[in-house]
């Protein structure tokens, strides 16, 4: 090995401190790069392939009742490569010893399970018979939540009849990788299945000889999607279509693709700001090694290193610590990219999803990594290159102080000799001292906005659960009911209220925009539903015309006062135009609101009850939930506190790990901001320590030096930080939002407060760790070298 | 404990009650996996407003003996009183404040802080001695009290240890270490530097303890230890101390 080598060996195992803090930020960058990107990767790849082999559908259509040969008049539209009809029917199951309502959505396959389309992939057992009664194959995840296997039955109500299903198979399918069960924000595989039931046999069960409910249809190469769902619609109009749509409206498919997005918003931000730290951290330790170093440039330089030389010497050192940063980057990015890769698998159905890093995200991160460190050391080795020998071997130039502004300001606030070095040291070193402050802000704001994170959630479940939705029980009806049904249901014993809801599917157009949505109203004077917009407030209904969320709106381009067309997709399939009354800024969704005067006359049709609201004696929840499904004509329950506890428990479940994250993750930057610089101002001032004990300061005293410039610095940082964390949450909060939902921005105090509590206490351990060398500082040593 | 009127009777010549009484002092430095024997059983009293020099080549034992006597530096082995108090027997922190309250340093490199102009260097003093003089006054008795506005790097280097031996002597310390106070410097401005050191020992009744190379500066003082190989080789007694503006460079 050559000796220069053998010094960057020596130098990085000297200041093996500092390299470790800095390549720890690193390594935070490569970690969240790794993290976010392998998942993406792995979802994305996973989800085609999966779409490609089992022959995903590109566009979907649902209807009352149509019959078979439909599918023949649709795949004669151009552009449309094959379609497959199928009945897609809505269950309640009756499970042994569980009082909670528990629903299943079936789906019609040919014999075996066969379909051409949206294949259903059996892990256990076998398809169900094409006419055997009975016969289905159960997804996955409901199967080993319930511990169903092959051979086990399960009672239903289908269509109002009840029969047993008899579990033949278990299998997934690419068209429920997210299965959501109407009405709920996360699924929950213990209550809601998948099944999967021969053709003949579920024509039977749901009187639907020979016809279809549902059509999946894939595209040829360059065909144009709307033209076919313009044409589709043409088509099923006659038979109760609510309306064709693509891939992005699939709930499944938007859901993940919701994900994916939010993955993407987190390698846009995070690793950015370890990566904008790491980069100060090299520049000034770098910078003041290559200061402490200029004799020994000098003499390189005249025993006739070439400047290239030695800045490729510099260079190597800010790389080593990169490549320390990758290694210990990809190392804690594929353990948490797997864990979180399980964590999805949980909650979505892949037939398997594995977390795989590929060599080119690999090679990213390290790029990165490579190129933050390496433009931190341009700095310090422009200087070193700049440096002729003869310069770098005479001392430097002593420290200059002057007075200056701060220097009237500290004689204002009547500072002792100790106030005067710590303040003139921050104003003598201000690039270094600035970037302590913007280092401890960033670790600051990263950890706010991350920890808002889990406020925006709780916002959300107040917002949905407790002001949105008063209701204790929603009932779905197998079509919609007139207003009997309500007196039906508040006969029953323990039902205090009940009020009426209906959404009819419709489409909206403004000019050339169109949009499909679920139109919903209310009762005039119901309770138990609200709308309630971001800034928290409730928004009634208006008396005349449509009220849209914000999001819908602008996708349509129309504001307040704009008119636009309804054509409904249900009842009388009317065409109307109507007034935009109002908008709504809201969080979930893309929604229409009508009162129900409004959606009665739009539907022209006696049937204004789609599904009812309950509120209800919680002691008779278990007699009043029996009753509800011995009634023929409801489709499904739900039970809002059912919903509330399991997106409570995802939170409770992920929470810990989730700040144990955060927290590492800011800490590593505070820790590497504040390690380097209390260990490069430690070693400019050691002399200026030593000489202090030797004065007869004692080791607290002299510490003070140290700790209060670190502690002013940090001062400073805690405020800014506050801001950059208010500004840093705001926009991951805007880049996390889609067209599902949108975050509510809603950070508490308690956040602010614990994140200035863990940065202070990360920084402050810090400072006494390199507090503590005063204490062991070699007064004669230290006084005898020159500086 | 001697009060300030002991202090002020002992002014002069120093035959009276020692300040410092050591016997056998040894210091060993492990350096690497060899032994260094800096001293090797070094006795001495040193009186009260004493000026004493001490003379010998480099690595013979007069840095590390001052280090240890100012209280900076531990012995392996050996005792050292200051006074009725024995030195070798104190903490860490009782040490510091035996440097606080009596002790003076100056050094050949003036380690003046840099971010701190001449007063407030003197300042840095002051703010924690018991009875300090006031540091302006300090700054006038080395003649400086026009520049006590200017940093260090704004004063030339007899300027900057004449700010440090003002720093030095504003605690109206009973002892002043000096090690090698004028190597830096340049004869002319030495001897200000040298005639500041005695204008603080008649003025304090300091006791002066002046390591150098300077064979010359021995003339000042009233006894010379020579120290040869960790050991104080041979002691000379000067019959009369001499101004320093009569010493030959």
């Amino acid at each position: 090995m050559k000796a220069i080598d053998l010094k960057l060996l020596r130098d990085l195992w000297r200041m093996r401190g500092q390299a470790l803090a800095i390549a720890a930020v690193i390594a935070a960058a490569a970690a969240t790069f790794i993290l976010s990107v392998g998942v993406h990767e792995s979802l994305s790849e996973t989800r085609e392939i999966y779409y490609e082999r089992n022959h995903f559908a590109e566009v979907f259509a649902g209807m009352t009742r149509a019959p078979r040969t439909v599918v023949e008049r649709v795949e004669d539209i151009e552009g449309v490569r094959q379609a497959e009809g199928r009945i897609i029917q809505f269950v309640t199951l009756e499970m042994e010893g569980r009082v909670e309502p528990i629903r299943g959505v079936i789906n019609s396959v040919e014999d075996g399970g066969a379909s051409d389309l949206n294949q259903m992939i059996l892990t256990e057992g076998r398809g169900p018979g094409l006419e055997e009664a009975g016969e289905v194959v159960v997804d996955r995840s409901f199967a080993e939540a319930n511990d169903l296997h092959p051979g086990d039955e399960i009672d239903a109500l289908i269509y109002g009849t009840r029969q047993t299903l008899e579990i033949v198979g278990i299998g997934l399918s690419p068209d429920y990788i997210w299965a959501i069960a109407p009405g709920d924000l996360i699924p929950d595989e213990s209550r809601y299945g998948i099944f999967w039931m021969g053709r003949r046999a579920l024509e039977a069960a749901t009187d639907r000889t020979e016809a279809i409910n549902s059509l999946s249809l894939t595209l040829d190469h360059g065909a144009s999607e709307a033209e076919v769902i313009r044409q589709l619609d043409i088509i099923l109009a006659p038979y109760g279509s609510t309306g064709a749509y693509g891939r992005e409206d699939h709930l499944s498919h938007a859901f993940l693709d919701n994900e994916l997005m939010q993955l993407d918003a987190m390698t846009r931000i995070i690793p950015p700001v370890f990566l904008l730290v790491s980069t100060f951290l090299v520049y000034i330790v770098l910078g003041r090694m290559i200061r402490t170093e200029r004799e020994q440039i000098g003499l390189l330089k005249a025993f006739g290193y070439t400047s290239r030389a030695i800045a490729w010497h510099y260079l190597k050192f800010a790389f080593a610590i990169a490549a320390l940063g990758i290694v210990l980057g990809a190392i804690v990015g594929i353990w948490m990219g797997r864990n979180m890769t399980e964590l999805y698998a949980e909650y979505y159905r892949f037939p398997f999803l594995v977390y795989q890093l590929s060599p080119e995200t690999f090679a990213s991160a390290a790029a990165l990594a490579l190129a933050s460190a390496g433009l931190g050391a341009i700095g310090g080795v422009r200087t070193a290159i700049e440096l002729t020998p003869a310069i770098a071997m005479a001392p430097p130039p002593p420290a200059v102080y002057r007075a200056g502004t701060v220097e009237r300001l500290s004689n204002l606030a009547g500072f002792t000799s100790i106030g005067h070095m710590i303040v003139r040291h921050i104003s003598r070193w201000p690039g270094r001292s600035s970037m302590t402050v913007v280092g401890v802000s960033l670790s600051l704001g990263l950890l706010f906005s991350t920890m808002s994170f889990i406020d925006s959630s709780s916002s959300m479940l107040e917002t949905n659960f407790f002001r949105a939705q008063r209701q204790d029980v929603s009932v779905t009806f197998i079509e919609p009911r007139n207003e009997d049904v309500l007196y039906d249901l508040g006969r029953i014993p323990g039902v205090l209220r009940v009020e009426a809801t209906r959404a009819a599917s419709a489409r909206l157009r403004h000019g050339p925009l169109s949009e499909r949505v679920a139109i919903e109203s209310a009762d005039d004077e119901g309770t138990l539903w609200a709308r309630i917009d971001s800034a928290e407030q409730e928004v009634p209904l208006p008396p005349a015309g449509l009220m849209l969320s914000r999001r819908l709106a602008d996708k349509l381009g129309a504001r307040t006062g704009d008119r636009i067309e309804v054509s409904m997709l249900e009842g009388r399939r009317s065409v109307s135009v109507v007034p935009i009354a109002a908008t709504i800024d809201e969080l979930v969704g893309s929604r229409a609101y009508a009162s129900s005067a409004t959606l009665a006359q739009l539907t022209r049709d006696r049937a204004p009850v789609g599904s009812a609201l309950l509120r209800i004696d919680t002691n008779q929840r278990d007699a009043i939930l029996a009753e509800l499904q011995e009634m023929p004509i409801v489709l499904g329950v739900t039970e809002r506190n059912a919903a509330l506890v399991k997106f409570e428990e995802m939170i409770d479940d992920n929470i810990i790990t989730m700040i144990g994250f955060y927290v590492a993750f800011a800490s590593a930057i505070a820790i590497g901001v504040v390690y380097n610089s209390a260990r490069i101002v430690f070693s400019e001032r050691a002399r200026e320590l030593a000489t202090l004990r030797v004065l007869g300061y004692h080791e607290s005293e002299v510490a003070l030096v140290l700790l209060g410039e670190l502690a002013l610095l940090i001062a400073i940082a805690v405020p800014i930080g506050c801001f950059a964390g208010y500004w840093l949450a705001q926009l991951m909060t805007a880049m996390f939002s889609s067209d599902l939902f949108r975050l509510p921005f809603a950070p508490t105090r308690a956040t602010y407060g614990f994140s200035i509590l863990v940065i202070l206490a990360a920084s402050a351990l810090t400072a006494m760790i390199v507090a503590r060398r005063v204490m062991r500082l070699d007064m004669v040593r230290v006084l005898k070298a020159r500086d | 404990m001697t009060t300030e009127a002991d202090i002020s009777d002992g002014q002069g010549r120093g035959e009276t009650l020692p300040v410092f009484r050591a016997v056998d002092l040894r210091k060993i430095y492990e350096v690497g996996e060899t032994q260094v024997h800096a001293l090797r059983g070094v006795d001495l009293e040193i009186g009260r407003g004493e000026v004493l020099v001490l003379l010998g080549p480099s690595g013979s034992g007069k840095s590390t003996l001052l280090n240890i006597v100012g209280a900076l530096d531990r012995p392996t082995s050996g005792q050292l009183w200051h006074e009725d108090t024995e030195l070798t027997g104190l903490s860490d922190r009782a040490l510091t404040r035996f440097r606080r309250a009596h002790v003076g340093f100056i050094f050949q490199f003036y380690n003046l802080i840099p971010s701190l102009t001449a007063e407030e260097n003197v300042r840095l003093v002051t703010d924690i001695a018991d009875d300090p003089l006031p540091a302006e006054e300090a700054l006038e008795m080395v003649g400086l009290g026009h520049r006590r506005g200017h940093f260090p790097a704004q004063l030339s280097g007899g300027e900057q240890q004449r700010v440090a031996v003002a720093r030095a002597i504003a605690k109206r310390p009973r002892v002043l270490f000096c090690d090698e106070p004028t190597g830096a410097l340049d004869s002319s401005t030495g001897i200000k530097v040298l005639e500041t050191l005695a204008k603080a020992n008649e003025e304090f009744g300091a006791t002066l303890i002046i390591i150098t190379h300077n064979a010359g500066i021995a003339a000042m003082a009233d006894r010379v230890f020579n120290f040869l190989d960790g050991r104080i080789a041979s002691i000379d007694v000067n019959s009369e101390r001499r101004p320093p503006s009569e010493i030959s460079w």
